[in-house]
C-alpha cells in the first residue's frame, strides 16, 4: 500500500493501524475495521460461494450422474460417463482438433503479439494511432467477427475466397469453410485476429518496464540490434511469457464462441473441438451428465498441464 | 547505433506495424463498407473495394424491424444491470481488501483470482442448474447473474489496483475527522477513483454486451435475446442477406468501440499495473 506524507498534516500522527502494539481504543477501532471490511465483501463472498464455488463442486457431482430429461431425476452412475467418453469414436478426432486449434492459435497470437508489441514500443510518429487500431479486436464482439469472416469467405462473393479462387488455390465458387483443412485454418486465423492484441499489450507492458540503461550499456559494449533483442529484451519478457502461456492456454482450449459462430464444428466435424463437444452434448442432446463429465475431463487435463508446467519452470529456475 | 541502421529499423518498424494494422483494420473496414453497398455492388465477383454509391437501405431495414430493435434493448438492459451490480459489489470489495485488515482476506483474493481463470464452458452446465433451481432460466436476471460471474473477478482485481493507488492516509484523515467508513467511501474514495471505476465499468459492460455462451444457454424466448444470440439465429448457413448482416455487425461493434476509445488511456494504465482479461 502506498503511504505518502498526507499523514503529517494531522495533529497527532495516528499509529499505523496494522501494527500489533496497540492501545485498547485502537484495538476497538481495528475490530470495527475488521467488521466493516467483512461487511463490505460479504455480498461478493456470498455471490462467489453460490455462483462460482458451488458450481465447481456441482459439476463434479453432475459428471457422475445421469439425468433424465423427462423426469428431471438424477441417478449416481459413478465413472460411467467418463467411460462413455473414452469409448466415443469421436474422442480421437475432437482431441486432435483441439490440439491443432490450440497450438496454432497460440503460435499465431504470441508471434504477432510480440511483433506488434515491439512495434508499438517504438517512439515514432503515428504509433499511438496504430496502437489504438491494433487494440480494437480486443473489444469487437465475436459475433461481428464471425459475421464479417463468413462474408469475406463466402464462396461466390467473399473477397478472400475470390482472391484464392483467382490464384487457383480454390475451385470456382468454393469457400475455404467448405474444406476440412480450410475451415480449421479459417477459425484459427480468426482466433489469432481476436487474441493477439491481448498478448501485444501484455508484452508492451513488460517492455515498458525495461530500464533504458540496459540498452545504453549494451550499446556501449557494441551490441548489435539482434544482440540487444536477444540478451536484453528477451530475458525481460520470459517471466510474462510463462504466466501468459498458462492463461492463454486455458482460455484458448476452452474458447467456444469463434468456432461455434463460424463453422458450428463443421464441415462434417472437421472443426469440432472440445468446447463444441461439451455444448452439443448438453444443449443439443440434453445429456447434462455427459456434458459435465466432458467439462471435468477438460478442466482436469488443463489443471494437470498447467501445474506440471509451472512446477517444471520452478525446478528450472532454481536448480 | 549509426544513422543508416536506425533509419532501417524505423522502416522495418513501420513495415511490420502497417502490415498488422491492415490485418486488423481491413476486415473491420470491409464490414462497414459492405453494410453501405447496394445489392448490385455487394454481389459482384470480383468485389470492388470502394462502392460507386452508398445506401442506408440495410440500416433502414434493420431499424424498421422490431425484432432487431429488441435485441439491442435487451443487450442494453443486461449490460447496464450487470455493470451496476458488478461495480457496486466490486468497488465495495476492492475498497475492503485495500483498506481493512481481517482474517480470510488473502483466501478471498486467491479464490477470486482462481475464478477469474475459470472458463465459462466448464461451468455453464452447473450454473444453468442453479439458475434453473432459482426459477431464473429464460429471464434477464438469470443472464445478469451469469455475466456477473464472468466479470466480477476481473473487475475486483482491476479496481483493487486503482484503489491501491490512493494513499490510505486520505481515508485515515477522514476517519479521524469523524466520517463513517461508508461515508468516507462514497464521498472521498469513489470520487477520487472515478476514472478508474468508469473504465472498469466500461469493460464490464463490453464483456456483457459481447458475451455469447451464457446468453445462448440461459435465454430461450426470442423477445428476451441479446444481440450475439439473436444475430447468430438471424442468419442461417445459406443466408444471403449480407447487407443486413454486415449492418447488424457494424451496429453491434460501434457502441463498444466508442466506449473503449473513451477509456483507452485508463485501460492501458490498468494493463501496466497487471490486470487484464481477454
Amino acid at each position: 500500500m502506498t503511504r505518502r506524507s498526507v499523514a503529517t498534516a494531522m495533529p497527532a500522527p495516528a499509529p499505523p493501524w496494522h501494527h500489533l502494539r496497540l492501545g485498547t481504543s485502537w484495538q476497538l477501532l481495528i475490530d470495527k475495521q475488521a467488521r466493516t471490511g467483512l461487511l463490505f465483501i460479504a455480498p461478493s463472498v456470498l455471490f462467489l460461494f453460490v455462483f462460482v464455488f458451488y458450481p465447481v463442486f456441482d459439476v463434479l457431482r453432475l459428471s457422475m450422474s445421469a439425468i433424465s430429461f423427462v423426469t428431471d431425476r438424477e441417478r449416481f452412475v459413478g465413472i460411467a460417463n467418463f467411460v462413455e467418453i473414452l469409448r466415443d469414436p469421436k474422442l480421437a478426432t475432437v482431441a486432435w482438433n483441439t490440439l491443432i486449434w490450440t497450438v496454432f492459435s497460440l503460435i499465431g497470437q504470441f508471434g504477432l503479439g510480440l511483433a506488434a508489441a515491439l512495434c508499438i514500443n517504438q517512439n515514432v510518429p503515428g504509433m499511438k494511432l496504430i496502437r489504438t487500431i491494433l487494440l480494437l479486436p480486443y473489444v469487437v464482439p465475436v459475433i461481428a467477427l464471425a459475421l464479417f469472416w463468413r462474408w469475406m469467405l463466402d464462396g461466390s462473393f467473399g473477397i478472400i475466397s475470390v482472391a484464392l479462387q483467382s490464384l487457383g488455390a480454390l475451385g470456382a465458387d468454393q469457400s475455404p469453410l467448405a474444406l476440412p483443412n480450410g475451415a480449421m485454418a479459417s477459425v484459427i486465423l480468426a482466433n489469432i485476429w481476436r487474441g493477439f492484441p491481448f498478448v501485444m499489450i501484455s508484452y508492451w507492458a513488460a517492455l515498458q518496464g525495461i530500464p533504458t540503461e540496459q540498452y545504453e550499456a549494451a550499446r556501449v559494449d557494441g551490441a548489435s540490434t539482434w544482440q540487444e533483442f536477444r540478451f536484453v529484451t528477451l530475458p525481460y519478457l520470459s517471466a510474462i511469457t510463462m504466466v501468459m502461456l498458462v492463461l492463454r492456454l486455458v482460455w484458448t482450449v476452452t474458447f467456444f464462441d469463434i468456432v461455434w459462430l463460424i463453422t458450428r464444428g463443421g464441415p462434417g466435424g472437421a472443426t469440432e473441438h472440445w468446447p463444441i463437444w461439451i455444448y452439443e452434448e448438453t444443449m443439443g442432446f440434453f445429456r447434462f451428465g455427459t456434458g459435465a463429465a466432458l467439462a471435468v475431463f477438460l478442466a482436469g487435463i488443463l489443471i494437470v498441464c498447467s501445474t506440471a508446467y509451472l512446477l517444471l519452470l520452478r525446478r528450472e529456475s532454481d536448480p | 547505433m549509426n544513422e543508416s541502421s536506425s533509419t532501417f529499423s524505423k522502416l522495418a518498424t513501420y513495415a511490420v506495424a502497417l502490415t498488422l494494422t491492415l490485418f486488423v483494420g481491413f476486415p473491420l473496414f470491409w464490414m462497414v463498407i459492405s453494410s453501405l453497398k447496394p445489392s448490385a455492388e455487394l454481389f459482384v465477383s470480383p468485389p470492388r473495394i470502394l462502392p460507386h454509391e452508398i445506401t442506408f437501405e440495410w440500416y433502414r431495414n434493420l431499424l424498421g424491424n422490431s425484432g432487431s430493435i429488441s435485441l439491442f434493448r435487451n443487450s442494453l438492459v443486461v449490460g447496464v444491470s450487470t455493470t451496476l451490480i458488478c461495480m457496486t459489489a466490486g468497488t465495495l470489495a476492492a475498497y475492503s481488501v485495500t483498506r481493512f485488515v481481517y482474517p480470510g482476506k488473502r483466501v478471498f483474493l486467491v479464490a477470486a483470482l482462481l475464478s477469474y481463470m475459470f472458463p465459462a464452458v466448464v461451468l455453464f452446465i452447473s450454473v444453468y442448474m442453479i439458475i434453473n433451481s432459482f426459477g431464473l432460466v429464460d429471464t434477464h436476471l438469470g443472464l445478469i447473474i451469469c455475466h456477473c460471474i464472468l466479470t466480477f473477478p476481473f473487475a475486483l482485481w482491476m479496481l483493487k489496483s486503482f484503489f491501491e493507488g490512493i494513499p490510505c492516509e486520505i481515508d485515515e484523515a477522514a476517519w479521524v475527522d469523524g466520517a463513517s467508513f461508508l461515508r468516507t467511501f462514497f464521498t472521498i474514495i469513489v470520487p477520487l477513483a472515478l476514472p478508474g471505476i468508469f473504465s472498469v465499468a466500461v469493460f464490464v459492460f463490453v464483456l456483457s454486451w459481447n458475451e455469447f455462451l451464457f446468453a445462448s444457454v440461459m435465454i430461450t424466448s426470442g423477445t428476451l435475446k441479446t444481440i450475439p444470440v439473436g444475430t447468430a439465429e438471424f442468419i442461417t448457413s445459406f443466408d444471403v442477406r449480407w447487407g443486413e448482416i454486415m449492418a447488424i455487425g457494424t451496429l453491434a461493434t460501434v457502441p463498444v468501440v466508442i466506449l473503449f476509445l473513451c477509456v483507452q488511456r485508463y485501460f492501458l494504465s490498468g494493463v501496466l499495473s497487471g490486470a487484464v482479461k481477454g
